[in-house]
């Protein structure tokens, strides 16, 4: 049996860390860059496993596990402070989020 | 080769809908390329040998959280009038590979140092529910109960935050306000 080599999960998770980077940079609409905040998270948690089946070490799934459960702790924040922006200013377009400027 | 196979039509899936998710207009394409992107991790994740992990994304990312993001688009239904922060299709592109190549970079670095222990197959019980619950339940402890904490108070902060503040001039007419619950 020939495994797949660990650098090919490796360049992918590089990859789709790639996308969500420039998904947060492109993007305004909030709800967008919260899920490219996922797609970032995601890709972190694909090269946690491809280390832990690389090393044969089970630490990494605990990890990952630990990583999910954050995210979606993460995701409903997010996602609130995203529903409760929008009903104070009726849009979610981050560009016209400047109450903090100085 | 099977394998091969699976990993390959995985990839394309993945990388496919994170492109999808970041250049749609439309908020709902948008969420359901990132389900597409999700189930493809997961599979990835059974060819990584870790079972019980793809089963939680495909729970907990395909299910609960992209429920979330379905409730909030529908909350929002806006249509948005410049989506893009960055004008210019030449300066989005190059920005994407200039990232891609860069971190692409880094890693190609440090593969030659990673031992690739792919060629053998793990022990059996390896990426087990029984395993990962030795370790959650083990060394883990502390961490496993402190994120239980962090989610008890994520669900109470995002009810707090998403929902409709009550106006002190409408009690006295109103006869039950009726607040919408998030999450």
């Amino acid at each position: 049996m020939t495994g797949i080599p660990v650098s090919h999960f490796l360049l992918l998770a590089a990859a789709l860390f790639a996308i969500g980077v420039v998904g947060v940079i492109v993007r305004r609409n909030a709800l967008i860059v919260i899920m490219s905040v996922e797609l970032m998270l995601n890709a972190a948690n694909l090269t946690l496993l491809a280390y832990g089946r690389a090393r044969h070490d089970g630490n990494f799934h605990a990890l990952a596990f630990l990583v999910i459960a954050v995210a979606a702790a993460e995701a409903a924040v997010g996602l609130a402070i995203v529903v409760g922006i929008f009903r104070n200013r009726h849009s979610a377009n981050l560009d016209e989020l400047t109450l903090m400027k100085h | 080769m099977g394998e091969k196979i699976t990993f390959w039509v995985c990839a394309v899936i993945v990388l496919g809908g994170a492109l999808f998710t970041i250049t749609r207009r439309n908020t709902v394409t948008a969420v359901m390329s990132l389900v597409g992107t999700f189930f493809g991790l997961a599979a990835l994740y059974t060819l990584l040998s870790a079972h019980f992990l793809a089963a939680i994304q495909v729970l907990v990312y395909a299910g609960a959280i992209m429920t979330l993001f379905v409730f909030v688009v529908m909350v929002l239904n806006r249509e948005e009038a410049d989506p893009w922060a960055i004008r210019g299709f030449f300066t989005k592109v190059i920005l994407g590979l200039a990232v891609t190549g860069y971190l692409t970079a880094r890693v190609v670095i440090y593969l030659g140092r990673v031992p690739d222990g792919t060629k053998s197959l793990p022990p059996t019980e390896f990426g087990s529910v029984s395993q990962i619950g030795d370790l959650l339940f083990g060394g883990y402890l502390f961490p496993f109960e402190a994120v239980s904490l962090l989610l008890l108070v994520a669900v109470i902060g995002a009810v707090v935050v998403a929902r409709i503040p009550r106006k002190p001039a409408d009690e006295a007419h109103a006869p039950a306000p009726v607040e919408e619950k998030h999450g």
